[in-house]
């Protein structure tokens, strides 16, 4: 008995690993899906997945035995969300358990489709974003529909509207469009953290295609958005897609052409834009982490516990990003430090080695108080660095002020002329007879 | 569970596979592309082996990779040695396709060692596996004698696990029932009807076909005729998906059919179903699945039930302006050629009128080179919009009708577009509703040209365009949407209505201030028309109106919050840098010494005077004690100022004062002393 509980106990860590950056191995994604259909029409994203090292764990949606945490650990790393029809999950799971799920920081990717079941509609609300209310509505665009001999209702759209953003969709240029088919949403205006990253065109529009048109329709155009991404203040990332089939192989090898363009592309977006958003969601690209904050007087290397109002410094701190596989230096002209009391005071651009280090030097601000040094790196589509550093900062003591003032010296001659006056009248005075 | 499960294959093959048009079409090169690239590299087991070699060999691939070497010997070991059933069971199945050399011995010795162990089996698995291989031996081995001396005894073991609805149990202590079970019973019996070495009791036969019945009234159906077995959820075993268990069960009765000389009675709509079932898959990713819908196809194909006839169409939407022709393809579900027939348009209507027929009774014109059925012109009376088509095929052979499933009337929706003439578009400003039409402007809608109006909210303003098919008739699309957009990027939709050919809107400014949230200024006019059979759909931009509203009284809404623009809630921003305090003014150094000079001229003064006066020191004390009293104090005063000038230039505060005050008291000490000495000898000076 004793044995066992050994072995238990020794499994246990093994058995509760979450997700670090500095922890490759074991990243294990919990898939759920509508049926097992799913994962050999959708095999292809799967095994760009899998081929990245990640570990997938295929359930039914409502299997009763699934389950995200145990003993308060959480058993995955990520979740896929492949089942939009499903009402209830199986297990413990629920809406709420899922956004418990991103709120302690691991990821979700959301597929919803025509039909999506008001639980999966409830979870992308709460993240932000909107679906169509209309539960037949579909989005349709009339001029940029992607040429098919076999679908004729322009529900097929082809979409080239990206986010212009080379951490969420790779530095290489997704020269195809993107096909899609199913539902579009809106995202919260108030909502800073959710992004577009593929829109609609400005013809499309969100309504029942078997209907016409009697009131204008809640969706429309490029306000449409049929992938977009959350990420959260925890840095958690969320992909919510308005179709499922945009991540099945059938879209993945399918040819394409855009309605009137001429050029036919062999092959879709979708396989560049799922998988280079995938990496971006599994934190396999813009995750930063910043270390080694430093700050110096000029010419010295020990960091001082105060700063002297007029003080030069030197400020540096090194950031690198998450390739997947190891941490690389992180290149950007626009890492910014703020030297901030209150409201600040100094904001500076850093410049950086290409090595990952970001240095700057400027003077201390002639007013006394207590500062900090604050570098709040908030770009599009990287994890937000938000660091800070408080320092004092004193005024000149007594004796640190200028002493021999030119302007003054009539002053030090009265004073000292008077001096030696006094000491020769003294003299005279006391002996002269 | 099951129907939950039901709902969502419904769903998953209806809109993520087959989308709107419900026909599948039959294997075609884009599974043979897919077929090389799941089936690549070196299988791990003999069964992926087998199911490799398998599609190969159903497609028809020619260049296929030639594993034949490595795997041949990995069949001989495995026929050699002891090895599980399983292997042994999928050895021989690439034997049979790889045709290794193996020694008749092997088979010998192997058959009856499975001969001997058929009567142990106990689970339905391993009786499958072991009359499988027999049967696999008796293939490829013909003079090996196999044929099973108690086959009514096997048979009946095997016949024992069935279940009253048609499923089978996996084994006699395990009381769930399954359907992929059935599909390995049958198989098995067909195997054991071969093996046997007298004639199975025919009445078991029968029994065993009603079975079969049985098993397919629980078929699961689809809305459009697709059919599928599904698996119920069992505790214990393996879930099997709908693919996996409606192959076994192809594969369990094409096997049992072959057998058997009696026909079994499975109707052709069940056959077609299954095989719309397998189609509608498309190119499965995975390996197992690839090799399930493959064979099963093949099975259907192979004769022992009606071979199904799959009518497809390489397109749905077809083009007046570019006058295509609609084409028709029927094959078998391999994409092999199907026997002489004749492929009729039974009707035609429109989907809004459903009861009118646009045709009727045609048939289609057979393209021998080409391989299709063509209705090469369409009819005047065809115009744009979308039609269901209903389409029939009647084999010429007459007496072939229970040889193949060709189904009954299919339902083929068609999207028939072309170019819609947008013409007379005239926006005008109306002071009322009449109106004068001094401010209306025509456009043409098909360039590129703009106006620009202004008015106030006592106006109205209307905008007017006609829309005419190909064939001259009225034409409504699904989208005619105009857009006002503000400055402000705010924007106001509209329903452009219509009566008859025309289409009108007015806007009455007075009536809309509230929903224009009292903005005036530029607003720019936008107009949507898009139909999914309108090829020329567009979105164009008509000008601008300089809109004059009055003033937002207190109470009026205001204007909801706009998106921000991602882009600019990101990226660095302005450098800030800390005005330092400026330093104070000074007089330039030369001024300053000037005046120090100027300050130092009374000093000179001072000493000039003193010499003029004639100073001398005759008062200095002569003898030696009051004497170094008052070079003492003397240096002590001259300490104390020159402790001033150190002050000056180096020494802080509390330094000096200490010093001072030892200093200090120094020369009050010697200070007293001389000075009482003075005081005494002027007083004796004075009394003298």
């Amino acid at each position: 008995m004793a044995k066992l509980i050994f072995v238990f106990l020794t499994l246990i860590p093994i058995l509760c690993n979450s997700f670090t950056p500095e922890k490759t191995s074991d990243r294990r994604i919990l898939v759920l899906l509508d049926d097992f259909a799913v994962k050999s029409s959708h095999s292809l994203f799967f095994k760009s997945l899998q081929s990245r090292g990640f570990d997938l764990d295929f359930k039914l949606a409502d299997d009763p035995k699934i389950a995200l945490q145990r003993y308060g650990q959480y058993l995955y790393d990520a979740l896929v969300l492949f089942s939009p029809t499903i009402e209830r999950f199986g297990g413990s799971i629920d809406a709420a358990a899922i956004l418990d799920f991103v709120d302690s920081g691991h990821d979700l990717i959301v597929a919803a489709d025509n039909n999506a079941s008001d639980l999966i509609r409830e979870i992308a609300t709460e993240c932000g974003v909107d679906f169509d209310e209309d539960t037949s509505a579909v989005v349709v665009d009339h001029s940029g529909y992607a040429v098919s001999a076999t679908e004729g209702d322009h529900t097929l759209i082809a979409s080239d509207d990206f986010i212009k953003s080379d951490v969420i969709l790779g530095s290489k240029k997704i020269e195809a469009p993107v096909l899609f088919q199913g539902i579009g949403h809106s995202l919260n205006p108030s909502n800073s953290l959710v992004l577009k990253v593929l829109s609609a065109s400005p013809t499309a529009f969100s309504a029942n295609p078997k209907s016409k048109l009697t009131s204008p329709p809640s969706l429309l155009g490029s306000s449409i958005s049929l992938v977009s991404v959350i990420q959260a203040r925890n840095n958690a990332r969320i992909l919510i897609s308005g179709s499922l089939s945009v991540f099945s192989n059938r879209f993945f090898n399918s040819g394409v052409q855009k309605a009137g363009s001429p050029t036919k592309h062999d092959k879709s977006g979708n396989e560049q834009f799922f998988t280079e958003l995938s990496k971006w969601v599994l934190h396999e690209r813009g995750h930063l982490k910043a270390v080694n904050v430093q700050h110096h007087k000029v010419g010295e290397t020990n960091e001082p516990s105060i700063y002297r109002i007029n003080d030069d410094l030197e400020y540096s701190v090194e950031i690198y990003e998450w390739s997947g596989k190891s941490w690389e230096p992180y290149v950007a002209d626009d890492v910014q430090v703020q030297f901030y009391m209150m409201s600040p005071y100094v904001l500076k651009t850093l410049s950086n080695d290409k090595k990952g280090r970001f240095f700057t030097s400027f003077k201390v601000p002639d007013v006394y108080g207590v500062f900090q040094f604050k570098v709040e790196y908030d770009r599009l589509g990287y994890t937000s660095l938000s660091l800070s550093k408080q320092i004092p900062v004193r005024p000149f003591r007594h004796n640190e002020y200028e002493r021999f003032i030119p302007a003054a010296y009539p002053y030090y001659g009265a004073a000292f002329s008077m001096m030696a006056g006094f000491f020769v009248f003294s003299a005279v005075h006391l002996y002269n007879k | 569970m099951a129907t939950i499960l039901a709902k969502f294959l419904l769903l998953l093959f209806t809109i993520s596979i087959c989308n709107a048009v419900t026909i599948p079409t039959p294997i075609s090169d884009s599974h043979r592309s897919a077929a090389l690239q799941l089936f690549h590299g070196s299988s791990s087991s003999l069964e992926e082996t087998y199911e490799a070699l398998r599609v190969f060999e159903i497609l028809a691939l020619e260049n296929k990779p030639d594993v034949s070497a490595a795997t041949c010997q990995n069949v001989v070991e495995n026929l050699g040695s002891s090895s599980s059933l399983k292997d042994l069971f999928y050895a021989l199945k690439v034997n049979g396709i790889l045709k290794c050399k193996v020694d008749r011995a092997v088979f010998q010795g192997t058959a009856s060692r499975l001969k001997a162990t058929v009567n142990d089996a106990s689970t339905l698995v391993d009786i499958y596996y072991t009359i499988g291989s027999l049967v696999l031996i008796k293939d490829q081995a013909p003079n090996v004698d196999m044929l099973l001396a108690d086959a009514d005894g096997t048979f009946h073991s095997i016949k024992a696990l069935s279940q009253s609805d048609g499923r089978w149990r996996y084994s006699s202590d395990n009381p769930e029932s399954s359907t992929y079970a059935a599909g390995l019973a049958l198989e098995a019996l067909a195997g054991v009807i071969s093996l046997a070495s007298s004639e199975i009791d025919q009445s078991r036969v029968n029994t065993v076909k009603s079975d079969i019945l049985k098993l397919f009234d629980s078929i699961q159906k689809y809305d459009d005729g697709t059919f599928y077995f599904d698996e119920k959820f069992g505790g214990g075993r393996e879930h099997q998906g709908s693919l996996s268990t409606t192959s076994s069960v192809v594969r369990g009765v094409t096997s049992f059919a072959a057998v058997t000389s009696g026909k079994i009675d499975l109707p052709g709509d069940k056959v077609l179903g299954l095989a719309k079932f397998f189609l509608g898959i498309g190119v499965p990713g995975s390996a197992k699945d690839f090799f399930n819908q493959v064979e099963s196809l093949a099975l259907l194909e192979s004769k022992r039930v009606p071979i199904p006839l799959v009518l497809s169409l390489p397109a749905t939407v077809y083009s007046l302006s570019k006058k295509d022709q609609l084409k028709v393809t029927v094959n078998t579900v391999l994409g092999s050629a199907a026997p002489p027939l004749t492929v009729k348009l039974v009707r035609a209507f429109h989907t809004d009128a459903k009861g009118s027929a646009v045709i009727e009774g045609k048939e289609l014109q057979y393209d021998q080179s080409r391989g299709l059925h063509v209705l090469s012109v369409f009819p005047d009376n065809v115009d744009v919009g979308t039609y269901v088509f209903v389409f029939e095929i009647v084999l010429h052979d007459s007496g072939s009708e229970n040889d193949y499933a060709i189904g009954g009337q299919i339902h083929v929706p068609i999207y028939v577009t072309g170019i819609v003439k947008v013409s007379n578009a005239e926006i005008a400003v109306l002071d009322s509703d009449l109106g004068s039409d001094e401010t209306q402007k025509t456009l043409d809608l098909a360039g590129t040209d703009v106006v620009s109006l202004s008015a106030n909210h006592l106006q109205k303003s209307r905008f007017s365009f006609q829309l005419t098919t190909p064939h001259g008739r009225a034409f409504k699309p699904r989208q005619v949407l105009l857009k006002l957009r503000h400055e402000t990027k705010y924007e106001h939709i509209f329903v452009v209505r219509n009566t008859g050919k025309k289409f009108e809107i007015i806007l009455d400014f007075l009536g809309l201030v509230d929903k224009f949230y009292y903005l005036s200024g530029r607003y720019d006019f936008e107009l949507t028309v898009g139909d999914a059979v309108m090829e020329n759909s567009f979105l164009r931009p008509l000008g601008h109106l300089e809109l004059d509203l009055p003033e937002a009284p207190e109470k009026a809404a205001r204007l909801p919050p706009l998106p921000v623009d991602p882009y600019s809630r990101y990226g660095p921003k302005a450098e800030i840098g800390h005005l330092f305090r400026a330093p104070e003014k000074r007089p330039p150094q030369n001024v300053s010494l000037a005046f120090l000079i100027l300050t130092l001229l009374p000093f000179i003064g001072f000493l000039v005077g003193l010499l003029r006066l004639g100073v001398n020191f005759k008062n200095f004390p002569s003898s030696a004690v009051p004497a170094t009293y008052a070079i003492l104090f003397q240096l002590g005063v001259a300490a104390v100022l020159l402790l001033y000038v150190l002050f000056w230039l180096k020494l802080d505060l509390f330094t000096t004062l200490k010093a001072l005050g030892f200093l200090g008291a120094f020369l009050l000490f010697v200070g007293h002393r001389i000075l009482s000495h003075l005081a005494s000898t002027s007083a004796k000076l004075k009394s003298a």
